[in-house]
């Protein structure tokens, strides 16, 4: 955050929620009692204190400092909402003072993390357009403010003025909720999990034959932390996942533990990939992933809270309607593709068989895949760049690639080692549909 | 044929600065040579054993790597190439993988110009231009430093004049 010249003289304006501090002391004190069981576990503990003392040391110390600061923290934070922008000014010492204009909202979402929804509380993300810190975060306020909050901030940013205590309820029409089971069902089989659940059998196995157990701990970790992360993004993430349809986008509301609700504007959407594992095409599931402007730019931080996909699982007639919602006149099929020729198979001996792109009026589309099958769609009006590459060995096969940028996320709209010359027709025309597609209508 | 896969329809390339191939023999070169020298002092020093062998054999590589550096400098140089179209910016680059990366002007969402201390003394400069997409990464090395200056601007005003937002 830029050093403002009116910071520090926000003495009036709203108060976050006065749970705060609590949750943001809680916080504190989980991360305290992680540090010290790292260490317990390392070997080495907090001198010559016995476990249970340094345990209570770490969860009463971090306690009491976690809401002492938050507290304080709380207490020196306040927004206001007025006729051009919202503010937000903070700090203890160091006071800082965020003005976000209306017109560079890109989105608002809400999320409840575990901790806040269990006191009824919420945190605001404002995703500005462009540039590094586009995401501000007001945390914490009472859920129902957070709603309220987002409806007029949204309205604005679309330039309609609402009035503080009547602001209009937007509309949100169901488009798919996925049920619980299914989700379960799902990811039990999908590829990685199995892969991930196989290997950590095989891993325990070996170690009780073999009777050296601490060896193979060193295996049985790592993947065990693997089934961990997937329950964790594809079950606790993905729980009673609903996808809504408001008037300028989709709205998604998902989550078991900590609930998240993110908006994905329609104008943002940069491309789409659908994904069917192995078993799941059996099924005729899909999964939608999109490519959303701006959003990739913050992984790191918590990627986890803002996630790419659309539908985690869908059946291919709903997936290819929500795909025309997003790219009108879209398929995700070709009736006559450009294929990888026979001669590529040393870079992918199985994988060339299944490879094709093709671009029609509307999109460059990309599949590939034998056990997971992708198909990447991409809008030509999307295309940011066109790329056509060859190496040695594509040399002297007569093959090249082609890639279609996109921005940073799950899209991966690539031509890999095609026909040369039919890989360099297909940039140079992918170029002319982007530059007619980039054309006022 | 693979020349022919990699040309500009209508135009020919406008190739980079000679300059490139000394800069980058100034910078990768002497260090390759240090090390070499370095090696062979060991090997004289250490004359006991198996090790003056190895020694040596190391030196001649790091030598060998030298002298392929500096016919790496010149054919890399030769292989960079950019083309101003009506609507696009073609460049192209590389020798063993050869790259095109086509950039819609209305795509692009900035444009750097870098040098070097050793690039700034022998007037070169590096055009930088970025989309909304990481893997657009078109680099033009080797630019004199007033075309550099030159294409920057065209580019700023030709985004601006093609923009259509992201």
């Amino acid at each position: 955050m830029a050093p403002d010249s009116d910071a520090g003289q926000e003495s009036q304006g709203s108060r976050t929620h006065p749970l705060t501090g609590l949750v943001q002391g809680t916080l504190w004190a989980g991360a305290a009692v992680a540090g010290l069981v790292g260490q317990l576990v390392s070997g080495d503990g907090w001198g010559e204190l016995p476990i249970w003392l340094s345990l209570v040391a770490a969860v009463g110390g971090g306690l009491l400092i976690g809401v002492g600061f938050g507290f304080l923290t709380w207490y020196f934070t306040r927004y206001v909402i007025d006729g051009t922008e919202l503010r937000i000014s903070s700090g203890v010492l160091q006071k800082s003072s965020r003005r976000i204009p209306y017109e560079r909202i890109q989105s608002v979402d809400v999320a409840e993390p575990f901790l806040a929804r269990v006191l009824g509380l919420a945190e605001l993300r404002i995703e500005m357009a462009g540039g590094k810190n586009a995401r501000t975060s007001l945390r914490f306020v009472s859920l129902d403010d957070a709603r309220r909050l987002r409806g007029i901030l949204l309205a604005r940013a679309q330039g309609r003025e609402v009035t503080d205590d009547h602001h209009e309820q937007e509309e949100l029409d169901v488009i798919a909720h996925v049920s619980p089971e299914r989700v379960v069902i799902g990811t039990l089989l999908s590829l990685d999990f199995l892969a991930a659940v196989l290997g950590t059998i095989a891993a325990a196995v070996a170690a009780v034959w073999f009777g050296q157990v601490l060896a193979f701990l060193g295996g049985l970790v790592p993947l065990g932390t693997w089934v961990v992360q997937i329950v964790g993004r594809r079950v606790l993430q993905q729980w009673d996942f609903t996808l809504y349809r408001s008037a300028t986008g989709f709205r998604i509301e998902r989550g078991l533990l900590s609930r998240t609700s993110q908006s994905i504007p329609f104008a943002r959407v940069q491309g789409v990939a659908i994904e069917e594992p192995y078993v799941w095409r059996r099924l005729g599931w899909q999964r939608l992933e999109v490519d959303v402007a701006g959003q990739a730019a913050h992984d790191g931080d918590d990627s986890s809270d803002i996630s790419s996909t659309l539908l985690p699982i869908a059946d291919p007639a709903l997936a290819a309607a929500v795909l025309e919602e997003m790219v009108p006149g879209a398929r995700a099929d070709a009736d006559d593709p450009v294929r990888v020729p026979r001669r590529s198979w040393p870079f992918a001996p199985i994988g060339w068989r299944y490879r094709w792109v093709t671009a029609d009026g509307v999109a460059f589309v990309a599949r590939s895949g034998w056990l997971t099958r992708t198909t990447d769609v991409v809008p030509h009006a999307r295309t940011q760049s066109v790329e056509l590459r060859q190496g040695p060995l594509q040399r002297r096969l007569g093959v090249a690639t082609i890639e279609v940028h996109t921005p940073k996320g799950p899209v991966d709209a690539d031509g890999p080692h095609l026909d040369a010359p039919r890989a360099r027709e297909l940039a140079f025309a992918q170029l002319e549909h982007a530059r007619r597609a980039r054309l006022p209508h | 044929m693979s020349d022919a896969l990699f040309d500009p329809p209508g135009t020919t390339w406008t190739r980079v600065s000679p300059a490139l191939t000394t800069v980058r023999r100034i910078l990768l070169v002497p260090p390759l040579v240090v090390v070499a020298i370095a090696l062979v002092g060991a090997a004289l020093l250490w004359a006991d054993g198996p090790w003056p062998v190895v020694l040596l054999a190391l030196a001649v590589v790091a030598l060998g790597a030298a002298a392929w550096t500096w016919r790496w400098a010149a054919r890399n140089t030769a292989s960079w190439g950019y083309a101003e179209q009506e609507d696009d910016l073609l460049v192209t680059g590389g020798v063993l993988f050869r790259r095109l990366v086509a950039v819609p002007y209305g795509r692009m969402q900035f444009v750097d110009v870098q040098a070097g201390p050793v690039d700034r003394r022998f007037g070169i400069a590096t055009v930088t231009l970025h989309t909304a997409s990481t893997e657009t990464a078109a680099d033009i090395p080797g630019l004199p430093a007033e075309e550099a200056r030159r294409l920057r601007n065209r580019l700023t005003e030709l985004g601006e004049s093609h923009g259509a937002g992201l």
